[in-house]
């Protein structure tokens, strides 16, 4: 890096070195608000906090949070309980997305209204979402259950809140509604870059539709499919806002996953270490992801251009 | 009418059905919870819900402005924080980006990991100890405190964004400018930045769309002087009583700027998506 | 003055070498080519000669000053671009005036000059359009009338008419050469067409793989090429070489390819080592007699026909004027002039002045 300060060059030297001033408020930025919350983040799960009433004390414990959390049950079953989260959502989103995407490809769909109409769910605030489906499951005014009642497919209102996977279940419905939008329209933006004279030459050779999309549109999707998947169960993973404001966890802890769990056990239980521990273990779940994400992007690099 | 064009006109109805069915789910929800946010408590928990339009009202509303709900302020607070949070991450975000994608910074291959990565994990991670030492200097329920806070997550996107656009512009232009006689500074503002305005307002929306929305440091991080509007919205949903009318009110209030933000700029922000998936 | 050095110029780019020790020099005034196929390192050089890209050794004086450390302003020089590189969001005004306003020029002199330079490249009909309003011809002039603008020493163009068709090609070239009998500035211009270098330079580098096969007037690199490479390089259609020894027959020295003896001129210097011959197409003769040869294609152009013939020695091309009544298949006889004929060392691929008359 000094060689490049000192570049001899005047033009590449002085790029250089405005490269350097301009990237200097962000990277301090991101040291303050990022990297050093993460390190310190590590050094609390590994003590007990204990907020007295003049100010912050912390015991150190080592690895105790971390074994007290593997051993604990109510982590291991919302370990569990994010991992089908994350499993389903991605299935869900991905499937609808790519049929959504296909929808808006043909050319009733190709009209702008109905990207308008996507935007819709993608713009709402999560806790917007969240308070819309709960007024929609309402146990006694909600309109799910006036509709099932009233097709006959149930006898009684149904608590859909209020039963331990069918409340788990139905957040998921909620987020995933909330979440195909964005993949639907990663989707369509891979589908319009897949060159039309592939479509033309399986066409020529007297391929139908599904061969076609087997064939040509599947392996075009690929990385669009593959990137929509990874950021999908990264974001299965960081639901927050539906659970606070739709079940809080009830019945029963059984919707509380990972992410709620550690928020609960560090503002709620005030157990400062231990929630730390939590969220650490589900950073480090995230961060598998991402460095698949990473892997997902990298074969498409393309060299820079000289001569 | 042949066969083939039978089929052609029956998959096409089949096609305009579901793009029907696909609207439907898609605005459903919304449009019953706006339908809904104009009747009364009496219609709105009567079995079936009494949808007679001359029911309509607009107490709900007028109640979710009672000043003890705070969803005013919580308006107020969301626009300061979400309008100061993008402009910051524009101008922060687009001079970074600039150098990642131009100006020769080496590690930048690190960099770009570290703030892809700052996607991808959950605040709550962060959140504790900038709590604890926010709680310390006393910026916790300060906007210039979420506001910084805000720049975490929303920062790297804007950088992301734009460096995929940067690198977009052929190097020829800058050299061109560079053989002209501008200095860097000047390559940036007089070349760069004028072709850059679309995607730098699409991005500058991004961020704000992300800001507004956001619940989770908010709701940590504030107590009642910037109380953000998607806070507001969760507080009408108590542990014990859940006041559904003004719940939806304040709901569909909240969401009203960005939704009409988004639409707005629908075109900016579509554009983005196909930059990003021709990018990945 | 306006006057390029280079000297033991050497480009890296990592482990990649793409130029090698190039020495030229370039006189003040001077519109020299540098040519040659893609990838041989013609436009890093320009790069680096502007001082886009900075030489990993070498030094490069522009006038009498080193100027390695210089930036590509402070080198005085000026480019035009292969893809024009005009600033989008400006009007052809605005283009032409920015260096100008970049130094913070008054508003009038600005406008003034830039009249001056639009009505000497015809754009003063477009002075309020954006580039993309524009044909390709006319972006080009734009991006021409910025570097005009500039008054530099030295003009630079890196393959700026690659992208336009084959006639605006062709005019855009006496447009430069004109441009350049008027302000006489030193001229550096890449290319990789070789008719077009032969058509506007006073002066020719041609380049392959990084380095310099040789430096000369277009009628030197033609009529004298310094190696197979050039002489097959330059000239359209290709010189044709072909492998063979001398022999003395009857007191007369004749050049043996196969079974057939071609004449050769008077020897000034002695073979040392087995040499190859090369003639071009319009020293290549067919007729009655000769080596025995099957015409394979036939390509009339106008004035001209080319007539491509297999013979023992391999395939040879002529030229003849008009239209040659030759059919595939038909046999013929081919000679080549003696006049015409070029000498290379086999080995080392370099020309031999053996040949008194092509020497």
């Amino acid at each position: 890096m000094i060689r490049a300060w000192n570049n001899e060059n005047q033009f590449h030297r002085r790029r250089f070195r405005l490269g350097v001033y301009f990237m200097l408020p962000t990277v301090l930025i991101l040291l303050i608000v990022l990297a050093y919350p993460i390190l310190a983040s590590l050094v609390l799960s590994s003590q007990k906090i204990i907020i007295a009433s003049d100010g912050i004390r912390g015991t150190f414990l080592g690895f105790d949070n971390y074994t007290r959390l593997l051993g604990n049950e109510l982590f291991q079953q919302a370990l569990f309980r994010s991992i089908y989260f994350t499993l389903v959502e991605v299935v869900c989103v991905v499937s609808l997305g790519l049929l959504v995407a296909l929808l808006l490809d043909t050319p009733s769909g190709r009209h702008a209204f109905f990207r308008v109409v996507l935007l819709v769910p993608w713009a709402l605030a999560p806790v917007a979402n969240a308070v819309l489906w709960k007024w929609i499951y309402n146990a006694n005014y909600g309109v799910l259950n006036w509709i099932v009642v009233g097709l006959g497919f149930v006898e009684r209102n149904v608590v859909w809140l209020g039963r331990p996977w069918l409340a788990l279940n139905m957040i998921l419905v909620a987020d995933i509604w909330k979440s195909v939008p964005f993949i639907a329209l990663l989707l369509l933006a891979g589908l319009q870059n897949i060159p039309n004279y592939l479509y033309r030459a399986a066409k020529l050779d007297g391929a139908n539709t599904w061969q076609t999309f087997v064939h040509v549109t599947l392996p075009g999707l690929k990385t669009p499919l593959v990137i929509s998947c990874v950021l999908q169960s990264i974001w299965a993973l960081k639901v927050f806002d539906l659970i606070y404001v739709l079940t809080k966890g009830s019945p029963a802890d059984s919707t509380v996953l990972l992410n709620y769990l550690a928020w609960r056990e560090t503002f709620s239980n005030l157990d400062i270490g231990y929630g730390a521990a939590i969220a650490d273990v589900l950073f480090l779940l995230m961060f598998l992801l991402a460095l698949a994400y990473i892997r997902a992007l990298r074969p498409r690099k393309r060299s820079a251009n000289r001569g | 009418m042949t066969s083939y064009a039978f089929r052609r006109r029956l998959s096409r109805n089949f096609t305009r059905f579901c793009l029907a069915v696909f609207v439907c789910i898609c605005l459903g929800p919304v449009l019953w919870a706006i339908v809904t946010s104009f009747l009364p408590l009496s219609a709105m928990t009567s079995t079936p819900p009494d949808l007679n339009p001359l029911n309509a009202t607009l107490e709900n509303y007028v109640e979710v402005f009672d000043t003890s709900r705070g969803l005013l302020s919580g308006l107020i607070n969301s626009l300061i924080i979400a309008l100061f949070t993008s402009a910051i991450a524009l101008t922060l975000g687009a001079m970074a980006a600039y150098a990642l994608a131009r100006l020769n910074m080496p590690g930048s291959t690190p960099l770009l990991l570290v703030i892809l990565a700052t996607q991808m994990f959950p605040a709550i991670v962060i959140v504790i100890p900038l709590f604890l030492v926010m709680s310390r200097i006393d910026l916790i329920d300060k906007h210039i405190g979420l506001i910084v806070v805000y720049l975490s997550f929303v920062l790297p996107i804007v950088i992301w964004i734009l460096k995929g656009f940067f690198e977009g512009i052929p190097l020829e232009l800058e050299r061109a400018a560079a053989v002209d006689g501008a200095s860097p500074l000047q390559v940036f503002r007089h070349v760069i930045l004028p072709i850059s305005l679309p995607p730098l307002f699409a991005t500058g929306v991004f961020a704000f769309i992300e800001s507004w929305n956001e619940f989770f440091f908010a709701i940590i991080l504030t107590r009642i002087h910037v109380k953000t509007a998607p806070i507001a919205i969760a507080e009408f949903s108590g542990q014990y009583q859940t006041l559904y009318g003004q719940m939806l009110a304040s709901a569909v209030l909240a969401s009203l700027p960005v939704v009409v933000l988004a639409i707005i700029f629908r075109k900016f922000i579509l554009e983005g998506f196909v930059e990003g998936a021709v990018k990945a | 003055m306006a006057e390029v050095t280079l000297t033991n110029v050497t480009k890296r780019f990592g482990s990649v070498l793409a130029c090698d020790d190039i020495n030229l020099h370039v006189d003040d005034g001077q519109f020299i080519s540098m040519l040659g196929p893609s990838g041989c390192g013609k436009s890093t050089l320009l790069n680096v000669i502007a001082g886009l890209e900075e030489a990993t050794s070498g030094e490069i004086k522009i006038g009498d000053r080193v100027v390695n450390n210089l930036g590509p302003f402070e080198r005085d020089v000026a480019m035009v671009f292969q893809n024009y590189a005009l600033y989008p969001h400006m009007t052809v005004a605005e283009n032409i005036g920015f260096s100008l306003r970049l130094r913070k020029r008054p508003a009038q002199e600005i406008q003034k000059r830039v009249m001056d330079v639009a009505r000497m490249l015809e754009l003063n009909q477009l002075l309020d359009r954006l580039p993309r309003e524009l044909s390709g011809g006319q972006q080009q002039r734009v991006a021409i009338g910025r570097a005009v603008i500039r008054e530099p020493s030295i003009f630079l163009f890196d393959e700026p008419f690659s992208n336009l068709d084959a006639g605006l090609r062709i005019r855009m070239r006496s447009e430069v050469k004109e441009l350049h009998q008027r302000l006489g500035v030193t001229s550096i211009f890449v290319t990789h067409d070789q008719e077009e270098a032969l058509s506007i330079s006073d002066c020719i580098a041609v380049m392959r793989a990084g380095r310099i096969e040789q430096t000369d007037t277009p009628e030197n690199v033609y009529s004298r090429p310094a190696s197979k490479y050039v002489a097959r390089f330059i000239g359209s259609p290709q010189m044709d070489i072909f492998s063979g020894e001398f022999e003395r027959q009857d007191g007369r020295l004749l050049y043996r390819i196969g079974e057939a003896l071609f004449e050769v001129p008077p020897l000034i210097n002695q073979p040392e080592a087995p040499v190859d011959i090369g003639v071009r197409p319009e020293h290549v003769l067919i007729g009655e007699k000769g080596a025995p040869a099957e015409v394979h294609i036939v390509q009339p152009i106008g004035p001209f026909t080319y007539v491509t013939a297999k013979w023992e020695g391999g395939e040879a091309t002529s030229r003849v004027t008009g239209i040659a009544h030759l059919k595939p298949k038909e046999q013929v006889y081919i000679q080549f002039d003696p006049v015409g004929l070029h000498v290379f060392d086999r080995t080392t691929e370099k020309r031999v002045n053996l040949f008194s008359l092509t020497a």
